[in-house]
């Protein structure tokens, strides 16, 4: 089933994400992909994340395919204009690719490939419209294309950004130019993201929450000190530290399956997003002890 | 203003390694307030030529080092000593640079500056980027903040992921341009100007090299464009085709 019926049918959607590998060798890529097929509904394919030159996501999302898995296209602005993304959408839809994920993209400056130029010549709110347009027929400059596309497009949200309102702004935006679903940046305090869902409920879209597995009271303290939008709990920090160095990595996982459980129990969102960060072998584990295998 | 900064000393000794006699041309505006094109750096720059065994015949600094004519005009009063020269250094910004290049056809010209960007002074000798030329302006848009300009990635419609706590992902030190016009459209209560969605820039407009000539008797015929009108034109831009 494809992302759009799974989310239109009402279901409890699970999507985790994918990273291409640096390099030629996709044999672990290839065993995680194994490990996921059937567990998920989807699965993000990150589009050279932090901005640290990888293998294109558009190709290993035609791999997911070959895989059995359905893919959702991480496309960021940061390294095409709008010729490159217009022509890389139509691609990605002649491979059968039709779930797309627009997001701006890390700045250059934090990847590995520092002295390159950052493009953002349009940026995901317009790229969002451009979709919805190849969708209805059309390039960006009205010019009618021979097929059009059909891509259920998504965006991303930070329910914990720091100020709020301009971020509660751009999703407004994402929303009016046509974004279907939204994935978001990993949340930590249900009881601050159903606020977040208050206000969220007011659009016709679906809302994945994004979960990033902990590993550790050190990892949660990095994430709170260096990732923008990320608020980890002092009792979630507390009760990994509680664990000991040996379990820590255990309860990281029953963190992320308590949280899936409370979000789908409750109703709180559509789905949840799991982002493992070299754990993609754990998911399946997660799911079991979330009660979703 | 031109914001430029001198070129590390030894590094430009070593490109002027093989030249003998230099004339050093700087600038009395923007160059000036930077302090890489005055009388001061003129005679700084004088004195390490000297120091490694090169003669200065001479040293100008003109009212306007981009104005080609004044520039020439200036430059004729000293005309022995930049003609004894066999290299012209510019200690201005690389518009200064290029003027000397066409008012000296038969010498080598070498910068002396590395040109880096509009800025506003906003205390002596401190320049902040405010304005990056791009031949489109939104101000009106973003409650006069250029996001532009002040977002590293010249974001349109409001902030990315990457702010944390106000400030820009790329570095702590700027503070998120999205967060600035936000909290400057809330004061002003204009915070519906955030909720239309700007359309894509027209790059074209910031097509290169830009010429503007405001004297239709002056036009000259370049690229094969004409300009009827006072408007500043990107020459052989495309124009936009917006059908939707």
């Amino acid at each position: 089933m494809s992302l759009k019926e799974t989310l239109q049918s009402g279901k409890f959607v699970v999507t985790a994400e994918v990273g291409p590998p640096k390099g030629t060798d996709i044999a672990t890529m290839l065993h995680d992909m194994h490990l996921l097929k059937g567990k998920l509904d989807a699965v993000n394919v990150t589009d050279n994340q932090s901005a640290v030159m990888r293998i294109s996501s558009v190709a290993v999302c035609k791999i997911a395919i070959e895989q059995g898995l359905e893919p959702i296209l991480q496309m960021t602005c940061r390294d095409r204009n709008r010729i490159a993304l217009q022509s890389d959408l139509l691609g990605a839809s002649v491979l059968g690719i039709h779930n797309v994920l627009i997001m701006t993209g890390d700045h250059v400056s934090a990847g590995d490939q520092k002295g390159a130029k950052p493009v953002y010549d349009i940026e995901s709110v317009q790229l969002l419209q451009v979709v919805d347009g190849l969708n209805n027929g059309h390039d960006m400059y009205g010019n009618a294309l021979k097929g059009a596309t059909s891509f259920f497009q998504g965006a991303v949200v930070t329910p914990e950004a720091n100020p709020l309102e301009p971020q509660l702004m751009k999703f407004k935006k994402k929303v009016k130019a046509g974004a279907n679903f939204f994935q978001t940046q990993a949340i930590y305090d249900i009881d601050k993201f159903k606020e977040f869902m208050a206000f969220a409920r007011q659009f016709p879209v679906k809302v994945l929450a994004g979960l990033v597995v902990l590993k550790s009271a050190g990892m949660a303290n990095f994430l709170n000190n260096n990732v923008p939008g990320i608020k980890v709990p002092q009792s979630l920090i507390d009760e990994l530290k509680a664990a000991g160095k040996e379990k820590a990595g255990d309860t990281g996982l029953n963190i992320t399956a308590r949280h899936i459980r409370q979000l789908k129990e409750e109703g709180i969102c559509d789905g949840v997003h799991i982002m493992a960060i070299g754990m993609e072998d754990k998911v399946p584990t997660i799911l079991q002890r979330a009660g979703l295998l | 203003m031109i914001i430029t900064i001198k070129k590390d000393t030894k590094k430009l000794l070593e490109t002027l390694d093989r030249y003998k006699s230099f004339y050093l041309i700087g600038c009395s505006e923007c160059a000036s307030l930077c302090g890489t094109g005055n009388e001061e750096a003129i005679k700084e720059l004088t004195e390490a030529l000297t120091a490694a065994g090169k003669t200065v015949t001479g040293g100008i600094v003109p009212t306007t080092g981009c104005q080609t004519l004044g520039t020439k005009v200036e430059l004729k009063k000293d005309k022995d000593a930049s003609g004894e020269a066999e290299v012209i250094i510019a200690m201005s910004c690389g518009a200064g640079t290029q003027s000397a290049v066409e008012i000296f056809p038969d010498k080598p010209v070498y910068p002396a500056n590395d040109t880096m960007f509009l800025g506003n002074m906003t205390r002596f000798q401190m320049f902040d980027e405010r304005c990056s030329l791009c031949g489109d302006c939104v101000l009106e848009l973003t409650g006069g903040i250029c996001p532009v300009t002040n977002c590293p990635k010249g974001l349109l419609n409001g902030p990315c992921g990457g702010m944390k706590d106000g400030n820009c992902e790329v570095s702590a030190d700027i503070k998120c341009a999205w967060v600035r016009i936000y909290e400057r459209q809330k004061k002003l209560n204009e915070l519906e100007k955030m909720e239309d969605i700007a359309p894509p820039k027209d790059w074209s407009k910031s097509q290169k090299p830009h010429s503007l000539y405001n004297k239709e008797d002056k036009q000259k015929d370049k690229a094969g464009a004409t300009h009827s009108d006072k408007t500043a034109k990107s020459v052989g831009a495309p124009p936009l085709k917006e059908k939707k």
